[in-house]
């Protein structure tokens, strides 16, 4: 691997402020970030990189690679979750390996974005259609996940808990990030279509603020990652390896796919990230909501406090080597 | 009078304060944010960036002839994603 990846990567500033907050709860600071902020910057996050993904989509259109990557994304959202639970049935019942199947079926909307950020020092162009691929993997591996639930495990309890397909169906598809993110990329094709001349009067807010909001949401996340590690001790070592293994994994098929379609290096490097990322957000709301049985502290400490630090501190420039190994750039 | 005490997630507040209303009580106070320990470990309000939340307390003050249709309205909501009740005698100053 190319050690001057990680390090530029690891100096970067959202990933140093990650670290802070990993550090702060370590050491015992009373550093801690009111509860709406995280919240505002994380809305914040989504709507920018919609928006941005929107300008960019209507300038490359949908064709050429564009719908068989969105395609591929969401086939792997719908494969992943499938041979996660074959897995993980082996050690767990239904509803744990169901849910943690989903988790990592889903993807993390932070950790495309810190790629994002990552490419951009690298100074690697990428599509705005990734942004679509991003907002259309959220799903699929929910409904998955409790599609393997119902099947792999029947009414085994005297007290199982009847699914609620109306409420799992609208918390799958209209939850708030991806109805924000659906919705400023749709805001920013139609702004970019018939109102150009807004989109410079948006960029102060959606581009040059983005970075340092980034950085603001990561030292949260830094935080909320290093409280989870006491919860790993209850998950254990067969799934804080799955939390690591999983994503490699996922990212050689990643890798195999991008080259099939043909991506350039940037887009190839997001569809990898999407492929080995893991849901913290949209996957343990509905899996709580549906799916009470499984243990939430299981799935959502091993996406937050090992998947996602592993992804943006070696994941994403491990990723970068991969592909830059598989898919060399022509020049 | 009776007094009853709801803890439960943020997320079901809705689902139990349609409850509530369904069951005639006069009125509800909400307090949201409510961190603490409960039977799965510490509730903290560090996941609200992902909607998941902390806990909210109901608190409902209201006659002994509501109470059945009360627990008829929650208790499906508390078996099925968790949380308590808890039913004490009021007494208005």
């Amino acid at each position: 691997m190319d050690s001057s990846l990680i390090l530029q990567n690891l100096l970067s500033p959202p990933v140093l402020f990650f670290f802070l907050g990993v550090i702060a709860v370590l050491v015992g600071s009373d550093l801690e970030i009111p509860a709406p902020l995280p919240k505002l910057f994380s809305l914040y996050l989504l709507l920018a990189i919609g928006f941005k993904g929107g300008l960019e989509l209507q300038h490359s259109g949908l064709g050429g690679q564009v719908l068989p990557t969105i395609a591929a994304a969401v086939a792997m959202s719908l494969l992943v979750p499938v041979y996660s639970f074959l897995l993980l049935k082996l050690r767990f019942d239904g509803f744990n390996a169901a849910a943690i199947a989903a988790t990592y079926g889903s993807i993390s909307a932070v950790t495309f974005i810190t790629a994002e950020g990552f490419l951009e020092t690298q100074k690697l162009p990428f599509d705005g259609f990734m942004v679509a691929a991003l907002a259309l993997m959220e799903s699929p591996a929910i409904i998955v996940g409790l599609l393997l639930v119902k099947l792999a495990s029947p009414q085994r309890r005297p007290d199982a808990k009847e699914m609620r397909w109306q409420e799992l169906l609208r918390e799958a598809f209209l939850n708030s990030s991806v109805l924000l993110l659906v919705g400023s990329l749709v805001i920013g094709l139609l702004v970019a279509a018939y109102s150009p001349a807004s989109v410079a009067k948006m960029l102060p807010f959606s581009e040059q603020l983005f970075y340092g909001a980034l950085s603001f949401f990561l030292l949260d996340m830094g935080i909320v990652a290093a409280q989870r590690i006491r919860d790993l001790r209850e998950a254990g070592a067969f799934l804080v390896g799955f939390s690591i293994v999983m994503p490699l994994f996922n990212s050689l098929v990643g890798v195999l796919i991008s080259k099939g379609l043909g991506l350039e290096p940037g887009n190839a490097l997001l569809f990898v990230v999407l492929c080995a990322s893991a849901s913290y957000i949209a996957v343990p709301a509905a899996m709580r909501m549906t799916v009470p049985e499984a243990n939430p502290s299981l799935y959502i400490s091993m996406a937050l406090g090992v998947t996602f630090p592993f992804n943006i501190i070696v994941g994403i420039p491990l990723y970068m080597t991969l592909v830059n190994t598989f898919l060399p750039s022509p020049g | 009078m009776k007094r009853v005490d709801l803890i439960l997630s943020e997320r079901e507040l809705d689902a139990v304060i349609k409850a509530i209303d369904a069951a005639g009580a006069p009125g509800y106070s909400v307090l949201k944010h409510v961190t603490g320990k409960g039977p799965h470990g510490l509730v903290s309000d560090s996941m609200d960036f992902s909607g998941l939340g902390a806990n909210a307390h109901v608190i409902v003050f209201c006659p002994e002839d509501v109470l059945p249709k009360l627990r008829q309205g929650i208790q499906p909501l508390l078996d099925y994603y968790g949380g308590v009740a808890f039913v004490a005698e009021a007494e208005a100053l």
